[in-house]
């Protein structure tokens, strides 16, 4: 493992059974993804993108071989222990933006510090900031029903780094906004990777998300097919390997 | 302020929950309304009791219910005077007749013979000093209000009890029985009209008031001695008229019946609240799911399923009670025994929260769709 707290996974293989039918969803995967770096992970339907992002996150557990995050074997984590880590490390932007119905842009965010327990003012606080960085500190008092997908998403991405997250996965968070959401989404991103120094995975189609990205894993059937960086980008942390 | 995300869930969906708070309601009201039914018709058994202002009542020993009462020896009177808590002892007399109206019939009717003093104890709250100095005059009776229909008789009307003739110069109110009819009259003419009561030395019942009513239980105590134990027995007013209540309970099964209407309406209140907390948990699947990959543990997904469930109940009990005392106002109005006590209540808001929480327990398997990695597909 290097020095650096990485985001490893060795030779990882993950099936699911259904009806007696095998799915391979990954087949021998490594990988080791960098703080300050946007990574991304393209690749046809049903290759299994989604499936390694599950794994490295912790929601699940891969049948053999290991995923290391931030020094931590997340195989060997039981339930509980996963729940801690996710609580503690791993922010989540979904396609769908799963926001609370019930809830404002404010109480999206806050709700997650509450739940780390953090103190209710600096809560607030936190929120408020967060909201202001993704450029909704005006729109902090309107529910989801109120606001425009864009902006859900945006809110979803407040959420996701309000707890300063070292881990942040997003699954598809573009495929559901117009261009110009979907470039402020993909610049936020991006810049969340470069200003935190988060490790921040993303998976996409979205070719404008692609040409911003400062590596681009391509995947084909469960493999890894090809690993490309992006040289042009400015970062300036974590390019080493 | 913590985000109250159980509780905005609930308000902001609340037509989704409105279905469980309903049942809650429902189930609450029938129960409610059910119990108090009951506890009033079977109360009217007890009706001598719960009307007299009397701190003690001396009966026939092992009287299972007011109405029930046999003849005791009359000398109980003195034995009573001996105590110096005890400030007055009067009779009231229990007897039965036939009851014809001028339009012919037979209804039988239970004789109530009270003493005609202005500040008599007997049936004190039902029948007002005016009309109870009518029934000094001879062959004159008192009928409930409520049962001037039933009788076919109005004020001023004339009918035969037991053949003998008597006028009905007033009404009684609060007097009306489920089973038979209350008729209230003097200790004389009571024993004119029932010929069992007729020896003048014995009496049903002596009602007893005290100086000071918390001395109640301490000479009820004094004359409970085994040497007395075999000529009478002596209760407080609650006793005699619980004791009542609880004998017509059991001996006319209504108390069977409405532990299982109860039963039912707990069944049927469960089934429909869980149904719906299911539901509601089913639709926001996705929002548990959520909490759990930000790593929100299971058990706290739990609390705000309970939490809400906990809301429903509370929310149902209070349109419950609020539902059973509108009951409890249209029953007066149309003299209906209705019996709501704290006790029912309580009783039934204890049963109806505990049907929120099971049900809101059954609607906790729906959690278990909540897989966050379905997040990402
Ligand atoms: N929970 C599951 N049960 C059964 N099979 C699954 C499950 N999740 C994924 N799969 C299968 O694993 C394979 C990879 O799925 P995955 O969701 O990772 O694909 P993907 O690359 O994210 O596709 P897309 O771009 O369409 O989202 C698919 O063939 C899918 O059918
Ligand atoms: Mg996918």
């Amino acid at each position: 493992m290097t020095k650096v707290p990485s985001l490893g996974v060795r030779a990882v293989t993950k099936s699911y059974v259904v009806q007696n039918i095998r799915t391979e969803a990954l087949r021998d995967v490594s990988l080791t993804l960098h703080p300050g770096e946007l990574s991304l992970i393209s690749g046809p339907s049903g290759c299994g993108k989604s499936t390694l992002l599950s794994l490295m996150s912790g929601l699940s557990r891969p049948d053999r071989g290991h995923v290391h995050a931030l020094g931590v074997d997340l195989g060997a984590l039981d339930d509980a222990a996963r729940d801690a880590f996710r609580l503690a490390q791993c922010g989540f932007v979904f396609q769908g933006f799963n926001l609370f119905p019930a809830l404002d842009a404010l109480e999206q965010v806050q709700i997650v510090l509450d739940y780390q327990g953090v103190s209710q003012a600096l809560a607030a606080r936190s929120a408020r900031e967060a909201l202001e960085l993704v450029g909704l500190g005006q729109r902090r008092h309107l529910r989801p029903a109120e606001l425009s997908g864009g902006e859900k998403q945006r809110v979803a991405i407040a959420r996701a780094i309000v707890k300063h997250p070292r881990l942040l996965f997003a699954d598809e968070p573009t495929s559901a906004l117009d261009s110009v959401n979907g470039a402020i989404v993909t610049a936020l991103l991006r810049e969340i990777a470069h200003r935190s120094g988060a490790i921040v995975v993303c998976v996409s189609h979205d070719p404008r998300l692609i040409a911003r990205a400062d590596r681009v894993l391509e995947m084909e059937d469960g493999r890894l097919h090809r690993d490309s960086r992006d040289h042009s980008s400015s970062n300036m942390m974590g390019t080493s390997r | 302020m913590a985000v109250a995300l159980a509780r905005k869930t609930l308000i902001h969906e609340w037509r989704r929950f409105l279905p469980a708070i309903m049942s809650v309601g429902f189930s609450g009201v029938l129960i409610i309304v059910q119990g108090a039914l009951l506890l009033g018709i079977v109360g009217t058994n007890a009706l001598s009791v719960t009307q007299s202002r009397a701190d003690l009542w001396v009966g026939f020993p092992g009287t299972q219910s007011a109405d029930l009462g046999r003849s005791i020896d009359i000398g109980v009177s003195s034995e009573l005077l001996v105590d110096s808590r005890v400030a007055r002892v009067e009779p009231l007399l229990l007897g039965s007749g036939d009851w014809r109206g001028p339009r012919g019939g037979g209804i039988s009717v239970t004789l109530i013979g009270i003493e005609t003093r202005r500040d008599a104890l007997g049936l004190a709250r039902a029948v007002l000093p005016a009309e109870r100095a009518l029934l000094d005059e001879p062959a004159t009776a008192l009928v409930d209000d409520g049962d001037l229909d039933k009788l076919a008789t109005e004020i001023g009307g004339t009918a035969e009890i037991n053949g003998r003739r008597v006028r009905v110069v007033g009404t009684t109110s609060g007097m009306r029985a489920m089973g038979g009819v209350n008729v209230v009259v003097s200790l004389a003419t009571a024993r004119a009209i029932d010929r069992s009561l007729a020896a003048s030395d014995n009496v049903t019942y002596y009602l007893a008031s005290l100086h000071s009513s918390q001395a109640a239980k301490a000479v009820r105590a004094r004359f409970s001695r085994p040497e007395t134990r075999s000529r009478f027995e002596i209760w407080t007013a609650a006793d005699l008229a619980g004791r009542s209540v609880r004998y017509w309970l059991l001996e006319s099964g209504a108390g069977v019946g409405f532990i299982f209407a109860t039963a039912v309406a707990l069944l049927v209140g469960t089934l429909i609240t869980s149904q719906t907390l299911m539901a509601a948990v089913a639709a926001s699947t996705p929002q548990y799911a959520t909490l759990r990959a930000i790593g929100v543990p299971f058990p706290k997904l739990r609390r705000i399923v309970v939490e809400q469930a906990g809301w429903v109940g509370a929310i149902g009990l209070a349109l419950g009670l609020a539902g059973s005392l509108l009951a409890a106002v249209l029953a007066r109005l149309n003299g209906i025994p209705f019996a709501l006590g704290p006790g029912i209540m309580a009783l039934s808001g204890a049963l109806v929260l505990a049907v929120a929480l099971l049900a809101g327990l059954l609607a906790l398997r729906r959690l278990r769709h909540a897989d966050p990695a379905a997040l990402l597909r």
